[in-house]
């Protein structure tokens, strides 16, 4: 026992001290929150300053109702123009009027400043204009000009002209700031009264509530994200634990240790103390991000209620946080000894990535069942999904949260858990001593299962 | 028995095939406690797999393994101390943290590990490197670390698996040195080589075996004794008539400064001298010539040496040895 102490405790502490494990715990989240806003925040950004344009108009009468609705953009005049573009974060439960002022926000922050100058036509014909403004274009002088033709009210066209038409946010700004002030004349034209049309044009919003036992709740789409949150969460740690397990096992392989640790301890202490050792290390690590993580998001969303982003927090019960546990480690030891056994019979990490392969797609397969729990989680598939050892770890942890399931296939799906995982670890002990003593070449299946029979 | 007599390790009819191979037939054998026991053989002979099954990494096939009069078990685990052919270190460990780890899996507490650990580091010269990664050290430098590893329990057996193997001379005579005083401190060695001028100036007993099979055993005088070609050297003068006698003497091989009697088949040494004496030579040098163990390893396995083919390969845990 004070040698299994030993152990764990070396696995441990050579693993929590290194440079890796500190890059990672930090870096980790950082990139996933990275990838997740970065390219859209990027995007949306424009460098520079002001986008210089020229516009032609040809009505000569719409150039004030285009230069005023692009320089304020986004007012839900009509109704249909307000759509949340700009990687703009979907809000409900929010008044028409408070919408339109975070949009503004948004756009400031983000959007697109414009310098619009008015081109006087003067008579020239069109191609001499067209010709004066492509040499300022290319001069840099303008990044684009804007042609509103005569029939513009009627044909429902403009022309925009620029060096660079793959800034889709730009071009989206132009073509909705035109088309509001389009959509304004036209409605001027028939004598409409603009007021009346944006009131009677409002949106509808649905609210969606999660009927609970406990009473009925507000879910502003937290849950969906919190179900899939989960299920990705645990897959990501199986496999990047699962890996430092396979590591630590071929490692002991091939610098051969493992004959001088045989010498001193049985195999299974052995054994036992390199996956707990490892999993201390990873619960060290979860643990470490999901306080961050929880600070972080209590104080965010504080913030997004005091700046007027309604987005609520779907309530987690504390059935929930044992469950998760539970799942979590039941679901950690099953792979976690899968690894071992993988790592035990192979001969060298580039062998073991192999091996690990069909491990691996069972756990990417557990994450791809998601989204039918998610669609429907009382479904029969849904109950299977739920109770198989290797997927019930994520698909049953999603059903909890989506539509939790009777107790008892909780329970059933934790037993037989905890079953696969005795039963491996069983295998895997009558394996790990002859696989980590064997060098040269990697272990075939009917040797391992004569191995398990003799051991 | 008491504790103090049962051999220290006790092999009895043991043997061990991996598939067609057989790697150690029949293998019987006695190590006595405070002996440092030589387990000579070519490559491939079965001295590894031996050592292998002595300290419990593989079960034999059939014979029964005793330590200090009990079957092996995981209590005798600390009292051993195994290096092995195959020597193994986390590398990116420090070398301080690497030999307490491997003495507390020897029952050792940390406070007792790390003095033990400065103790031999400092006797090994390697004291500068405790602080140091596994793999910023020479080969020789990880060989003399796992060595510190071996013995820094203290333990009652030390069985080495060719301990010399990849040490610079310098070294290598550093370790004689500290094996003789490990020898004289009253603790069991029993070490593996090929090599017979280091088994020659360690060992009192020696075990020689080739193609799995043990082919002698016993004290290193009495093996030698066994093969001596039975020769005197001998300076006197005046001895002529004494070595007439075709019973005694089988024949006189004149040198530089001595002659080499070779004895007749029974005949005993000391009968010659003493008919020397009794004739009145004067005897300036006698001496028993002895074969050296070199002389008797190349005679019993000499062209028979070589390996059986695949010895080991086939089945990995085989190795050599």
């Amino acid at each position: 026992m004070k040698k299994l102490l030993v152990i764990i405790r070396r696995e441990y502490v050579s693993r929590v001290r290194t440079k890796a494990f500190v890059v990672t715990t930090v870096l980790m989240p950082l990139l996933i929150v990275l990838s997740g806003v970065l390219p859209g925040l990027l995007f949306s950004i424009k460098t520079g300053g002001a986008t210089r344009l020229a516009v032609l108009d040809e009505t000569g009468r719409l150039y004030e109702p285009v230069r005023e609705s692009l320089l304020a953009p986004r007012r839900r005049d009509t109704g249909d123009d307000g759509r949340a573009k700009a990687g703009a974060i979907p809000m409900r439960g929010v008044t028409p009027e408070q919408r339109e002022e975070q949009m503004r926000e948004v756009t400031r922050a983000l959007g697109t400043r414009y310098e619009i100058e008015q081109v006087s036509a003067a008579g020239r014909p069109r191609d001499e204009i067209a010709r004066e403004l492509n040499a300022r274009v290319l001069k840099g002088e303008l990044d684009g000009y804007l042609v509103l033709p005569p029939d513009i009210l009627e044909s429902n066209r403009a022309e925009f002209y620029s060096r660079n038409t793959s800034d889709i946010l730009t071009r989206e700004q132009i073509e909705d700031g035109v088309s509001r002030a389009v959509v304004e004349q036209r409605m001027r034209d028939a004598n409409i009264d603009r007021e009346r049309v944006r009131q009677l044009s409002r949106e509808v919003e649905i609210e969606a509530a999660k009927v609970r036992k406990s009473g009925v709740e507000r879910d502003t789409g937290g849950s969906f994200g919190l179900a899939m949150g989960i299920g990705i969460f645990i897959y990501a740690a199986l496999l990047l634990y699962g890996q430092v397990i396979l590591q630590a096992v071929v490692e002991e392989k091939t610098t051969r240790i493992s004959e001088v640790l045989f010498s001193s301890v049985n195999a299974f202490q052995l054994m036992m103390g390199k996956l707990i050792g490892v999993s201390l290390v990873g619960v060290t690590q979860i643990a470490i991000w999901g306080v961050a993580f929880a600070a972080l998001a209590g104080y965010g969303v504080a913030a997004a209620a005091a700046s007027g982003f309604d987005f609520a927090l779907p309530s987690v019960p504390l059935s929930f946080v044992v469950y998760s546990l539970l799942f979590f480690l039941v679901g950690f030891l099953m792979y976690a000894t899968i690894f071992v056994l993988v790592g035990s019979m192979v001969t060298s990490e580039k062998e073991a990535g192999q091996a690990a392969m069909p491990v691996i797609l069972l756990s990417v397969m557990s994450v791809y069942l998601i989204f039918p729990v998610i669609r429907s989680p009382g479904s029969t598939l849904a109950f299977w999904i739920s109770i198989a050892p290797f997927l019930s770890p994520v698909t049953m942890l999603v059903r909890i949260v989506t539509d939790t399931p009777p107790f008892w296939q909780i329970a059933l799906s934790l037993a037989i858990g905890v079953a696969t995982t005795v039963g491996l670890t069983w295998v895997a002990a009558r394996i790990y001593r002859t696989g980590m003593l064997m060098y040269g070449k990697s272990a075939s299946i009917p040797e391992v299962l004569r191995w398990v029979r003799r051991a | 028995m008491s504790e103090n007599t049962t051999p220290a390790l006790r092999l009895e009819n043991v043997s061990k095939s991996f598939g067609e191979f057989a790697a150690v037939s029949d293998l019987s054998l006695t190590v006595r406690r405070g002996r440092v026991y030589g387990l000579l053989g070519p490559n491939g002979a079965g001295k590894t797999t031996t050592i292998r099954m002595i300290v419990n990494i593989i079960a034999p096939d059939a014979g029964t393994i005793e330590l200090f009069g009990r079957p092996m078990g995981v209590e005798l685990m600390d009292r051993l101390g195994y290096l092995p052919e195959e020597r193994g270190l986390y590398k990116k460990m420090r070398v301080g943290d690497q030999l307490r780890y491997f003495a507390q899996l020897k029952g050792m507490t940390a406070r007792a590990a790390d003095a033990a650990a400065d103790r031999w580091l400092a006797r090994l010269n390697l004291s500068e490197w405790k602080a140091k990664k596994t793999d910023e050290l020479s080969k020789g430098m990880q060989q003399k670390v796992q060595f510190v590893a071996t013995v820094m329990h203290d333990p009652d057996l030390l069985i080495l698996d060719e301990v010399f193997s990849g040490l610079d001379p310098v070294s290598r005579e550093a370790m004689i040195t500290v094996l003789e005083e490990l020898k004289s401190e009253g603790r069991t060695i029993i070490f593996s080589t090929h090599q017979m001028e280091q088994a020659e100036r360690l060992c009192d007993d020696i075990c020689l075996i080739n193609r799995s099979r043990k082919i002698l055993e016993g004290s290193l005088r009495e093996v030698k004794r066994g093969f001596g070609r039975r020769a005197v050297a001998l300076r006197a003068e005046g001895a002529d008539g004494a070595l007439d006698d075709p019973a005694i003497v089988a024949g006189v091989k004149r040198l530089g400064d001595h002659d080499e009697v070779l004895l007749g088949e029974g005949a005993d040494a000391q009968e010659l001298l003493r008919r020397l004496v009794a004739r009145g030579a004067n005897v300036m040098r006698f001496e028993m010539i002895e074969p050296s163990l070199h002389d008797i390893f190349l005679q019993q396995v000499g062209g028979d040496a070589a390996p059986a083919a695949g010895a080991g390969g086939a089945s990995g845990a085989g190795g050599d040895g």
